[in-house]
């Protein structure tokens, strides 16, 4: 059972989510970028434990385990990009590298 | 009116060797020119002289009658399609065109021997005039209108290649272009006549046009005729397209005399002739034909008055002989006219012909002011020119004499009093100028700077080019082909100059009128005011004021001995609408040329390049803009494609939200 | 299977030259070879069928192969004018330029000899690649490949979707020939569309003609003289074949649009013609103008007209061949297609000068030979369906092609002898060789077009 209304979870989840796509948005240091994606990993991650707390099943554990190993996966391969794209950089700013620019 | 039908069919391998022999000797002479060299001549006259072999041969064919009234042989060749058939006609007119096709045809090539001596492309000129004769006979032994048409066009095609035959000559070329189109105008008219009795009877044969010509109804016949005489003027140089004929005269002498003179331009009098049943049921045509032939021999006279070149005094003056004939058959004297046609093939020949033994003579001098005197000088040209004049005055017992007098009275009687006094004040006219043009040129004294003697031409190809005069001083050791070549045409034409015409005495029964029977409509005249005896001495008169005038001009003792100043004065004070030949090449420019090129200036060099051609250029450039609009969300900022995300997200959950709701 | 053979052929020995490097003699003496079996394969396969089956859904259709009264005539006339083409082909890299041409002649048997409106659309496309690459090569823009290519194959887009279109209503598109189809309803005056833009820009006709002038200035002349011969009748055919069997009630409701096309292309590519300087250009607008005609004569309806079209059709391929065919020749000898430069050849050439009088003279309807007879059968035709006013505009053009052929012609052959174009070498035996075909079919033509004619009437 919660102690707290569903509500205000959702809205908790919301927030953080929303700030975490501000921070992709807005920022442009590669690295902050990727924390922000954390950041809005874990704002679903949050809300999958509410619900599951709500309905009283494991189903939302599961996927919030999965999402946590996914997080991990593409953390560090967003690092490794990052690392190997911003090698001979001066900045390192996300906005200087559009070479896909068509 | 009596139908005509056409000719008894049959196979007449006689009529078909008439018709191809020159075909033949046409193309052996263009293929083997440069082997044939000088042998191309005789060759040329050979094939020339059978086919007129053939033609007498073909006499009683031709003159045949059969069942029905069918006159004349006929014989089927091919068929495009149904209303397409062709075949082969030989009636008294056709027979009387191919005589004269091919008789005169055959002396002008003997003459050419000696004209066109020494010419670098002697064989081609024989090779031409070869397909000058193939061509006209196509047009005057058809048996229906397309066949006509392929020998009009062939025809003006082997005017072209005469008249430019001197092909480095700027002026011969210009002057072949201008005829050719022309000619084409010509052909189009024919086209239209063409579609006309086509939509009308089913077909193009002269006897089923013929046979239908009540059943076109007064519009259509009026249109067929006045069609057809667009080609027949064309062709014929009337007015007003008539500007290309005294540009003609650039071609060498014998195509002036073959084509120009006896021939090709007087497939228009042959149309009308031939056309009878249609005219004859047509007032307004015969009305509108007759005026023009008129008004033409008149402006050809005035013409004549004003011209200098001894070639185009005569060039005018078959325009305006012409528009006698074109007179005489519009209004319905197809006899008469017919008539004239056939004098004057034999005296205007004999002009050219003469003209071109003294133009040879003189190394290339064509204008009269710089002649005179030659009457002791070229003795016989002298006879030939002036038996040739005399019979184009209508002095009495002369060929011209009886026929220009038919076609006069004719008008008279067919009731065009007007053509009728035109005929006579031309006829005072003509005399003046042709007066005018022998007694400048033969008496006196010799006002040019060119000895006279019988060497000639050199290089007849090079006239008028910078090379005209090479190797012309003394004898170059280049044997010249005797001069017999040219003068026994001239003197064997003599003889029908002055007697052909005793053929036509004795009107209703004279050989000529038996010759003609049943060839034309008949009809019966009223009683006309004048009577054909006083016409004939007002005729006289009038020629004798004009011969008088020109003797009182030029002749005279006190003439004689001014010449010069007296011709320079008259050149500075001709008149600039003579000179300048009633304007009427001026208009042609305006109206036509200049309009036309200024129309393929705008179409071709502005309209389609830029403004059609820009219209594709704006749509490929539209095309590129879409692209470039695109392409423009193409930023490569990472952060601008994370927007893009977050944007479709929203609205992939707003699109969940509310239809739910709604659902 | 012959019929197979016939389409095949060139398409194979143009692979083998493609494959084995041979020098240029004997490269354009297995093209000639080629191109004489040709001949003999199409008047020998007249009344041969072929008949594949390819697809049954969405719609059925077939690899059918077989000749029409119609379209024997010019896939005999494609044969023969690729056999000249290539005996007068005296380009650089000749191999590659007689493997384009043969290539262009399999896709065109295949065009002319489809029997399914499907394989007819992909013989439209396919007929675009030879003259595109030899495009790239050759031409003197580089955008003039494209502009070819584009153009055509968006009209060839159009032609697809209404081919589909055309299967999916009717179920099949193996119709061609089959005088029973008649095609009705919503979609088919849309189909109608799609077809007529593609024939229009083929042929092409005012005002979708501008890429035919760079185009045809800018291909050499074995490859020009094909495309204009033949190419160009791709749309007509399309417009007999195609549009006047199966679509005949919307050819009639729109005709009056079509016909003033046709006019407004007879009238304005003659006068161009007579503003131009290039010789190819004069060629090229004379073209537009001549074949405006025919579509006039095949939107008459008339029996007689449409007869005098395929006569038409025939000469003009020949003179149109013979004339670029001799064009080049006169190029490639003085080095300049400019008649401001040009002059006096006929001189010292005379049978160069004879050969492109004939062309010309053909080409401007004298009488006599085949291009006159096309044009008074098909005026006739159209006068006697009531069109005074198109008869008489027609009328025009011809004055106007007296003017600007014989102003080709002069510039050419006449005149005296520009100093500064030096005196080259008359027609030698094989180019005289590649246009008499041409010219003496033209003659023949002129005189007795029977056999052509009686084909078409009823």
């Amino acid at each position: 059972m919660l102690q707290v209304a569903i509500t205000n979870y959702i809205a908790l989840s919301a927030t953080i989510f929303f700030i975490g796509v501000a921070g992709v948005l807005l920022r442009r240091n590669p690295l902050i970028m990727l924390m922000s994606i954390e950041l809005m990993w874990n704002a679903a991650n949050l809300l999958f434990l509410a619900f599951s707390r709500m309905w009283g099943n494991n189903a939302g554990h599961i996927f919030a385990f999965l999402v946590i190993t996914v997080a991990a996966a593409e953390a560090a391969i967003g690092l490794a990009i990052v690392v190997i794209v911003f090698r001979n950089a001066k900045n390192v700013d996300v906005d200087e590298v559009a070479g896909l620019r068509g | 009116m009596i139908h005509h039908t056409m000719g008894v069919d049959g196979s007449y391998p006689f009529l078909l060797a008439v018709w191809l022999l020159p075909l033949l000797g046409a193309i052996l002479l263009w293929a083997f020119g440069p082997q044939l060299g000088r042998l191309g001549g005789p060759l040329g006259c050979a094939a020339v002289g059978l086919a007129f072999v053939f033609t007498v041969l073909s006499w009683g064919a031709g003159t045949q009658h059969g069942a029905g009234g069918a006159l004349g042989a006929h014989q089927l060749l091919v068929s495009w399609l149904p209303g397409f058939d062709f075949g082969l006609l030989l009636d008294p007119l056709a027979l009387l065109w191919a005589l004269i096709i091919t008789g005169v045809g055959f002396l002008i090539h003997v003459y050419s021997i000696g004209y066109m001596d020494g010419d670098r492309a002697f064989a081609r000129f024989f090779a031409y005039l070869n397909f000058f004769v193939f061509a006209m006979l196509t047009l005057v032994l058809s048996d229906n209108f397309v066949g006509l048409l392929i020998g009009w066009g062939l025809v003006g095609l082997a005017s072209y290649f005469l008249i430019g035959f001197w092909i480095e000559k700027p002026s011969a070329v210009a002057a072949a272009r201008k005829a050719f189109v022309l000619n084409v105008v010509g052909d189009v008219g024919i086209m239209f006549a063409i579609f006309v009795m086509f939509a009308a009877t089913g077909s193009t044969a002269f006897g089923d046009v013929f046979a239908h010509a009540g059943s076109f109804g007064t519009t259509a016949l009026l249109t067929v005729c006045v069609a057809l005489f667009v080609g027949a003027a064309a062709k014929s140089a009337q007015i007003p397209l008539h500007t290309w004929l005294p540009d003609a005269m650039e071609g060498p002498t014998p195509v002036s005399a073959l084509i120009h003179a006896a021939t090709m331009v007087t497939a228009g009098v042959y149309l009308i002739a031939r056309c009878a049943p249609l005219w004859s049921q047509s007032a307004d045509a015969q009305l509108l034909v007759g005026t023009i032939g008129g008004l033409t021999a008149l402006v050809g006279a005035i013409l004549g008055v004003a011209q200098w070149d001894i070639k185009r005094i005569l060039a005018y003056s078959t325009m305006s002989q012409i528009g006698y004939m074109i007179m005489g058959v519009g209004i319905g004297a197809y006899e008469g006219g017919v008539a004239h046609f056939f004098t004057h093939a034999f005296f205007k020949a004999q002009l050219f012909l003469g003209s071109g033994l003294i133009i040879h003579a003189l190394a290339n001098e064509q204008d009269v002011r710089k002649m005179g005197g030659l009457r002791k000088k070229l003795p016989f040209a002298f006879v030939a020119m002036a038996t040739g004049v005399l019979a184009i005055c209508g002095i009495p017992g002369f060929s011209g004499f009886f026929s220009k007098d038919q076609v006069i009275y004719g008008a008279l009687e067919h009731g065009h009093p007007w053509l009728y006094a035109v005929g006579i004040v031309t006829a005072g006219i003509t005399a003046y100028y042709m007066c005018r043009m022998l007694f400048v040129t033969f008496l006196g004294s010799y006002r040019g700077d060119v000895d006279p003697s019988d060497l000639g031409m050199r290089h007849p190809e090079l006239a008028g080019t910078a090379h005209a005069d090479d190797g012309h001083d003394g004898h170059d050791g280049h044997a010249h082909a005797p001069a017999w070549y040219m003068n026994v045409p001239v003197g064997i034409l003599i003889v029908p100059t002055v007697l052909i015409g005793w053929l036509m005495f004795g009107g209703e029964n004279s050989p000529w009128a038996h010759f003609f029977a049943g060839q034309f409509p008949v009809w019966h005249p009223g009683a006309a005011p004048i009577s054909e005896t006083l016409t004939t001495v007002i005729v006289l008169v009038v020629v004798v004021i004009g011969i008088g005038l020109a003797y009182w001009r030029y002749a005279t003792a006190a003439a004689l001995a001014d010449a010069i100043p007296r011709l320079r004065e008259e050149s500075i004070r001709m008149p600039a609408v003579l000179t300048n030949l009633f304007y009427f090449d001026a208009a042609i420019d305006l109206l036509f040329v200049r309009p036309a090129q200024l129309l393929g200036t705008v179409f071709g060099r502005f309209l389609d390049p830029h403004v059609i051609d820009g219209g594709v250029r704006d749509v490929a450039a539209g095309a590129r803009w879409l692209g470039v609009l695109t392409r423009s969300f193409q930023t490569g900022l990472v952060r601008a494609y994370a927007l893009f995300v977050v944007f479709g997200a929203l609205l992939f959950v707003a699109y969940y939200a509310f239809a739910g709701s709604i659902r | 299977m012959s019929v197979l053979t016939l389409i095949l052929l060139p398409a194979v020995v143009a692979l083998a030259l493609a494959l084995v490097k041979l020098d240029d003699r004997a490269a354009k003496v297995a093209g000639v070879l080629t191109a004489a079996a040709t001949v003999a394969l199409a008047l020998v396969t007249r009344d041969a069928q072929f008949s594949f089956h390819w697809l049954a859904r969405p719609f059925v259709a077939n690899f059918h192969f077989g000749s029409t009264p119609v379209s024997f005539w010019i896939v005999l006339l494609l044969a023969v004018v690729t056999f000249c083409a290539i005996l007068a082909t005296n380009v650089r890299d000749t191999r590659s330029m007689i493997a384009m041409l043969l290539v262009l002649e399999s896709t065109m048997l295949a065009l002319f000899l489809a029997r399914d409106l499907l394989v007819f659309a992909l013989a439209w496309d396919a007929m675009l690649i030879p003259v595109f690459l030899c495009l790239v090569k050759y031409a003197e823009h580089p955008e003039t490949a494209w502009r070819y290519f584009l153009y055509n194959f968006a009209g060839g887009l159009t032609l697809l979707f209404a081919t589909a279109a055309f299967g999916a209503i009717y179920g099949t598109t193996d119709v061609i020939g089959n005088q029973s189809v008649h095609l009705i309803g919503a979609w088919a005056p849309w189909i109608f569309a799609g077809f007529a833009f593609a024939f229009l820009v083929k042929t092409p006709v005012f005002p979708l003609h501008t890429w035919m002038p760079i185009t045809y200035t800018d291909t050499p002349p074995p490859m020009i003289a094909v495309v204009s011969a033949i190419q160009s009748k791709a749309g007509l055919y399309g417009f007999i074949a195609i549009g006047l069997a199966f679509l005949p009630d919307y050819m009639r409701e729109y005709a009056p649009w079509f016909v003033v096309l046709a006019l407004i292309s007879l009238l304005y590519g003659a006068f161009a013609a007579l503003a131009q300087n290039d010789l190819k250009r004069i060629v090229a607008y004379s073209s537009l103008s001549h074949l405006g005609l025919i579509v006039l004569a095949i939107f008459s309806f008339s029996h007689v007209a449409v007869a005098g079209a395929l006569v038409y059709i025939v000469a003009h391929g020949l003179f149109s061949a013979a004339l670029f065919l001799i064009l080049g020749y006169v190029e490639e000898r003085e080095g300049t297609r400019s008649l401001v430069r040009l002059g006096g050849i006929g001189v010292a050439n005379p049978r160069l000068a004879g050969a492109l009088c004939i062309a010309a003279l053909a080409a401007l309807g004298l009488p006599g030979l085949a291009g006159f007879v096309g044009e008074i059968v098909i005026l006739t035709g159209v006068y006697q369906t009531g069109m005074l006013w198109p008869v008489v505009l027609a009328l025009i053009p011809i004055v106007l092609a007296a003017a600007y052929m014989l102003r080709l012609f002069q510039g050419i052959a006449n005149g005296p002898v520009p100093d500064d174009l030096p005196v080259r070498r008359d027609l030698t035996w094989i180019e005289g060789l590649a246009v008499a075909p041409l010219l003496i079919a033209l003659v023949a033509l002129g005189v007795d077009p029977h056999a052509l004619v009686m084909g078409l009437l009823p």
